[in-house]
């Protein structure tokens, strides 16, 4: 139904505007980071370390860091939040209880995520000593993620319909057989998506870390994480707020990186989402 | 896919190895709720003794907020004013821009514009807030300084802008749920009767639409109430109570960052001051988060009837 719209349709007009403005808002945002980051494009920045100078620092450390950090957060919140979305699911009676927890994890994804960083300070830097090092970073960062994961593994599992189930028990199967060969063929193309969803929330979160107390000077890359904590996100902020154009530049490169490897994740995900939606019945 | 234990495992094996995966499930559903519950137990304890500590009605109508000074003040009420000026200064901005967009997308798109635009707003709605930050301080600002001389280095206009572009995508993607949840028969009964296509989305499509875009306007508000980074780098972090969106101000999530740089130890009261401002934006939130749920779902069940 392509009509031409007339002349005499302000509001058609108006939207036509605000669709432009939006554009335009992404745009003069990516000419921006584009332009400033294209003064430090090399390998020198890729590999060096965070430095004093502008001119010789690079995003080695931070980039290693925010690595760190998210296969930490994968170990920690993966299983036990797919877990507890397998058992309030498949295993636990509705009562209650789960209702509660349903409603909590629901509104707990939502919170900011700077109150994760208060609370990790508080739990995992100083109550449990593990001081601001990238282990005290990855143990908040998964309890950042774990409500996001758990709400949307529930949310793919339930939407598996209730005749496999129903199907796969009638036919005597026990509820691990059922889960494992009817439930998460199904519903893994989801929980994979919501669990990339997590990923990218917890990959560019700057504020929670920063509240854990972050390493800006780095010489050399995290090895174990009981390193000092520094990431991507907190690196950007960091230099951020120098007045100096050269950190500046340093930031935006910083920010395209951390972009790209978003990007990338998030390709991967769909890329993988798209086999396994093709593979399952 | 070959069923578990047909090809010999005797099934006293197998019902214990179901037992043995029960039990490892019900380990995770404990260690999850313990690890929430212990997430509400520190906020809750912490901003328990602080308000012991600190009566709650000084804590929320005193209107000087110094909590590290040498004759420390905690009034939260600069920091909850700061915040809802953020907020709704971001709304101004998003709020007419993201909804009629879209209409845009629902009503007046090509294909090709509505793949360009989608693809706009998933990007969008991907960068990290520390990168919009950078965004905020390095470019809106010293245009913005061009265009009135009288701007601030650190301002809350900038901020207001930037956190608007932000949940730009989340009004947008939400909006247009709900325009597409308003049954096409309404829409044809409109265009039939001769009205013209604007008169169509004013008077039917809008309307029909409005719990859901109220929706959509809720949840992309708390997620402005809890944006942190780009408040931080753009709005500064001096508290005060101004009207000027040429100042800087500070809001609730701001202060939070300042636990890190500071140094504030654990047991005092400046330490427990910033579990008091956690739980005020929590239940902020929180209760926004809720509405905006509920609303969600009474229109989708709407939908389903």
């Amino acid at each position: 139904m392509t009509r031409p719209t007339s002349r005499r349709d302000p509001i058609g007009a108006a939207c036509r505007v605000a669709a432009l403005v939006v554009l335009f808002g992404f745009l003069a945002f990516a000419a921006y980071l584009g332009f400033t980051a294209s003064q430090v494009v090399g390998m020198d920045f890729l590999r060096g370390a965070s430095s004093g100078a502008a001119d010789s620092a690079g995003i080695g450390p931070a980039l290693a860091g925010t690595l760190w950090l998210l296969l930490l957060t994968a170990v920690l919140a993966l299983p036990i939040g797919i877990g507890t979305a397998i058992y309030l699911e498949e295993y636990a009676p509705r009562t209650r209880l789960t209702a509660v927890i349903e409603s909590v994890a629901a509104n707990l994804a939502g919170i900011p995520s700077v109150i994760y960083g208060i609370v990790g300070l508080a739990l995992f830097v100083r109550a449990l000593g593990m001081g601001p090092t990238i282990l005290a970073g990855g143990c908040t960062l998964a309890v950042l993620a774990l409500p996001v994961v758990i709400v949307t593994s529930r949310t793919a599992i339930r939407r598996v319909p209730a005749g496999l189930r129903l199907a796969a028990y009638g036919l005597g199967a026990t509820r691990w057989q059922v889960v494992r060969n009817q439930i998460l063929p199904v519903a893994g193309p989801g929980i994979l998506a919501g669990c990339c969803a997590a990923f990218t929330r917890t990959a560019g979160a700057a504020a929670p870390l920063l509240v854990l107390g972050t390493a800006t000077f780095m010489s050399f890359a995290p090895q174990t994480p009981a390193h000092p904590l520094t990431s991507l996100p907190t690196q950007i902020f960091s230099w951020a707020t120098r007045s100096h154009e050269g950190f500046t530049a340093l930031a935006a490169g910083a920010a395209i990186v951390l972009l790209l490897l978003l990007l990338v994740m998030n390709l991967v995900s769909a890329f993988v989402v798209r086999r396994l939606g093709g593979a399952s019945p | 896919m070959m069923p578990q234990g047909v090809a010999g495992a005797g099934t006293a094996s197998r019902a214990a190895g179901e037992r043995l995966v029960a039990h490892v499930l019900l380990a995770c559903t404990v260690i999850a709720v313990v690890t929430l519950a212990a997430v509400l137990a520190v906020l809750v304890r912490e901003a328990g003794l602080f308000l012991a500590d600190v009566s709650p009605w000084r804590f929320l109508t005193e209107i000087t907020w110094a909590p590290a000074a040498e004759e420390a003040r905690f009034g939260v009420l600069p920091l909850v004013v700061g915040t809802v000026q953020i907020a709704v200064g971001a709304a101004v901005f998003a709020l007419p821009v993201g909804v009629m967009t879209a209409v845009y997308l629902h009503q007046y798109a090509s294909r090709r514009a509505t793949r360009l635009l989608s693809g706009v707003t998933a990007l969008m709605s991907s960068v990290p807030t520390v990168v919009y930050g950078l965004f905020a301080l390095h470019f809106v600002t010293p245009v913005l300084q061009v265009l009135w001389p009288g701007v601030e280095a650190f301002n809350a206009l900038s901020a207001c802008m930037v956190v608007g572009l932000m949940i730009l995508p989340t009004v947008t993607v939400l909006s247009r749920e709900a325009l597409d949840s308003v049954p096409a028969p309404l829409l044809n009964a409109g265009l039939a009767l001769g009205a013209p296509k604007g008169r169509v989305v004013a008077r039917i499509l809008l309307p029909a639409a409005s719990g859901g875009i109220l929706a959509a306007v809720l949840i992309a508000m708390a997620r402005a109430v809890g944006e942190t980074m780009i408040v931080t780098l753009a709005a500064g972090n001096e508290s005060r109570l101004t009207w000027s969106p040429f100042e800087g101000l500070q809001t609730l999530t701001a202060f939070l960052t300042q636990l890190g740089t500071g140094d504030a130890a654990t047991g005092t009261r400046e330490f427990q001051a910033f579990f008091a401002v956690g739980a005020v934006l929590f239940v902020g939130t929180y209760g926004i988060h809720m509405a905006g749920r509920m609303l969600v779902s009474r229109s989708v069940g709407r939908r389903g009837q």
